[in-house]
């Protein structure tokens, strides 16, 4: 990775995408800041000039849901290394959830965030907890937090499940216009379940975690939020009935958003027959009819983003009985990869704007600048393994194999970085 | 065909029905064994077997080590109550560790589903699955279809109703796959709280009434309520399971025709399964203990033969 500050590029023939369609291949300067289209008779001094044939372009891409394992695991993945693969995999800037040991709760762990990330490309955006140790329970300073720049709240990979708490975060939360972020499933429905409930988990003689427990989370969390008021954004949706609900939420006028993994698109249960545990994830990969529920309800707007949801486990965790492993996959460097697998079934503009346009009507960001840019060629390929792999874990099954898609380079502001 | 397709018995899911129709072949001539005045042969001489149990047993365990002993194998056995990694140490070295002892074979037994499909990954002996938390028991399905067989004359076309706990049994799987492979219509019947959600998608009936399911069957293999497996309540009390889902003389007496009565084992008398049925003729049980020897030592000197 070769960073260049306020340098200025000619970025020949590439071509630019945006929510709506791929333009055609055009020349494009990079000033040192933001980019544009070349004017005919620009006569301004270049550094470089460089070949993106082949290449495509959008505004920088956000994802809504990273995991970071320091503090508490760092051995797992580091905010060094997470930053890195951060600028790797195309993201300008990146939800990260506030499950670290401890939690994201007070000052000091903001402090350290971005204390620690002060010299990433990507800028990173903090999810802080809304209950203390992400438990359910008792309420973190939310107005503190938020006078230290956090407008998302949300208990990250666990579930706000407790109803007074969550109608009183929604309330809470209004004052300054905040989001709640949650992974929305009811876990008493999902008790001791490692996998999907369906044909699959029945032949495995796995305990499956049945649609239900996301489905009925989700209108319940619908009603709270019709009574309180107030924004929340499910993350990591995975059933067709949970989609139908937020697309009726929607149509009411409700302020709710949703997003999904996009390994929730690309693997199915009937992928755990063999139990390879890097499969083990939650929401659990379900079904070709959900799967199908969740591609539609991208084509239809009804989830605005596609996330990483990148979660990182060590050898040690996930190298085990399948019952016993810990849920999670990494998803950053391979989500270039994933998208490019994607782009048969949906298109480009589509895609990218589950990542540019759609993230930031999550945030609540009006307007995103020319100055946060993601270069990527989605034909090239290469292979993803020990020497490529720029996360401290490797708990993803295309781990080892030659994948599609890679990220070029990256601009955010004054930073030009080649990749 | 005198080999088997596959170099570990983990699942009958993964074996093919020529395969179980060889291992009843085999067992058939190791039954016979069995039954003369010096029941061992020299067949697996100089093959060591590890019986590596993370899960109390008696009877299986039992079973194996008599069946590994009369085909003249060396055996070293195994017992944990708990899972290797709750000790701090995983699976693979556990099992490696004892492999380092130049073990040839490993019959395993484990909580978790899946377990020796994992460790089949990682070590390089053959694995005989003897029971993997909720998922497979092959062999145990392998002689309960051995001991239909035996009493009926074949498994082909006959109505076997598995009745009890479906949810948190591995015979009942592993009895899905091998009746319906050999052809034989299934049944399951219970309390819909221990019957799994998607189980007619296997392919069998689903019954809520033990005394139409007796009606139906031809054979009633009725299962173990699996207390231990049980991690939250699925019925009221075991009194009500006995009165609703248990099976007693006075149902058998009720029905137009004999049945077979069949069970895994340890029985719960009085709970799944009355002393007037258990201890009656129409049950076969102790004849699938003792068949259990023939087809695990079937099973055996069959891997040892693709090893």
């Amino acid at each position: 990775m070769q960073t260049f500050f306020n340098m200025a590029k000619l970025l020949r023939s590439l071509r630019f995408i945006d929510e709506k369609s791929v333009n055609s291949p055009r020349d494009y300067i990079y000033n040192g800041f933001e980019i544009f289209e070349k004017p005919e008779n620009f006569n301004e001094e270049i550094d470089e000039s460089i070949d993106c044939s082949g290449m495509m372009a959008s505004r920088g891409w956000i994802d809504l849901r990273c995991v970071t394992a320091e503090p508490g695991e760092e051995h797992k993945e580091s905010l060094e290394s997470l930053g890195e693969l951060l600028a790797y995999s195309g993201f300008t800037k990146a939800v990260v959830l506030p499950n670290t040991h401890p939690a994201v709760q007070t000052k000091n762990e903001i402090q350290f965030l971005k204390t620690k990330s002060e010299h990433w490309t990507t800028e990173l955006i903090v999810n802080a907890a809304a209950t203390k140790d992400c438990k359910g329970e008792d309420f973190t300073d939310i107005l503190d937090l938020h006078h230290q720049g956090v407008n998302i709240f949300g208990d990250g990979l666990n579930p706000l499940s407790n109803p007074d708490r969550l109608m009183k975060v929604l309330q809470y939360l209004q004052k300054f216009d905040g989001v709640l972020f949650d992974h929305s499933y009811e876990p008493l429905l999902s008790l001791f379940g490692q996998m999907h409930e369906g044909e699959v988990s029945t032949r495995i003689g796995m305990k499956g975690i049945p649609n239900i427990a996301e489905d009925i989370a989700i209108q319940k969390n619908l009603e709270i939020l019709r009574y309180a008021g107030g924004s929340v954004h499910f993350q990591t949706l995975s059933t067709g009935a949970a989609v139908e609900s937020v697309r009726k939420a929607k149509k009411e006028g409700l302020k709710v958003t949703a997003d999904v993994s996009i390994y929730q698109l690309l693997f199915l249960d009937e992928d755990l027959s063999g139990f390879d545990a890097n499969l083990k994830v939650v929401p659990p990969f379900r079904g070709k009819e959900e799967r199908a529920a969740l591609i539609e309800g991208l084509k239809d707007g009804t989830i605005d983003a596609i996330v990483s949801n990148h979660q990182p486990q060590d050898f040690d965790a996930k190298h085990m009985e399948f019952d016993l492993a810990q849920p999670g996959m990494i998803g950053l460097q391979t989500f270039l990869p994933g998208l490019v697998k994607l782009s048969d079934e949906l298109d480009w503009p589509l895609l990218i704007g589950k990542i540019t346009s759609g993230p930031l009507r999550v945030l609540k960001v009006k307007e995103m600048s020319l100055s946060e840019i993601t270069v990527f060629d989605p034909s090239e390929t290469w292979q993803y393994d020990k020497r490529s792999n720029l996360s401290l874990s490797a708990n993803h099954p295309w781990y080892g194999t030659t994948v599609k898609g890679k990220v070029k380079f990256l601009i955010n502001g004054e930073r030009f970085v080649k990749l | 065909m005198s080999q088997l397709s596959t170099r570990h018995l983990l699942g009958i899911k993964d074996i093919t029905s020529e395969d179980i129709r060889l291992i009843f072949e085999t067992a058939d001539n190791f039954k016979e064994v069995l039954n003369r005045p010096i029941k061992k042969v020299p067949s697996l001489r100089d093959i060591t077997i590890a019986n590596i149990f993370f899960e109390n047993s008696t009877r299986t365990r039992l079973s194996f080590e008599l069946a590994e002993k009369r085909l003249s194998a060396d055996v070293v056995n195994f017992s944990s109550s708990t899972s290797s990694v709750k000790k701090g140490e995983t699976l693979t070295d556990t099992v490696n560790n004892i492999l380092s002892m130049k073990v040839d074979m490993v019959v395993m037994r484990h909580s978790s589903p899946g377990a020796p499909h994992f460790l089949s990954k990682n070590i390089s002996a053959n694995i005989v699955n003897a029971g993997d938390g909720t998922h497979e028991h092959p062999t145990q399905a392998l002689l309960d279809a051995f001991s239909i067989r035996e009493k009926l004359g074949d498994v082909m076309g006959k109505k076997v109703a598995i009745i009890g706990d479906i949810l948190h049994s591995r015979v009942a799987l592993s009895n899905i796959f091998c009746l319906q492979k050999l052809g034989a219509e299934v049944m399951v019947c219970g309390p819909t709280t221990l019957i799994p959600k998607h189980i007619a998608s296997l392919g069998v009936k689903v019954e809520m009434d033990v005394k139409k399911a007796l009606q139906w069957c031809d054979v009633a293999n009725i299962l173990r309520i699996q207390l231990e497996r049980q991690q939250i309540k699925y019925f009221p009390s075991l009194r009500e399971y006995s009165l609703y889902f248990g099976v007693n003389k006075k149902m058998l007496d009720q029905l137009d025709k004999e049945i077979v009565i069949m069970h895994p084992g340890p029985i719960n008398r009085g709970v799944e399964l009355n002393s007037d049925v258990a201890d009656s003729e129409h049950s076969i049980i102790l004849q699938q203990v003792e068949n259990g020897v023939a087809v695990r030592m079937a099973v055996l000197y069959l891997l040892a033969g693709v090893r």
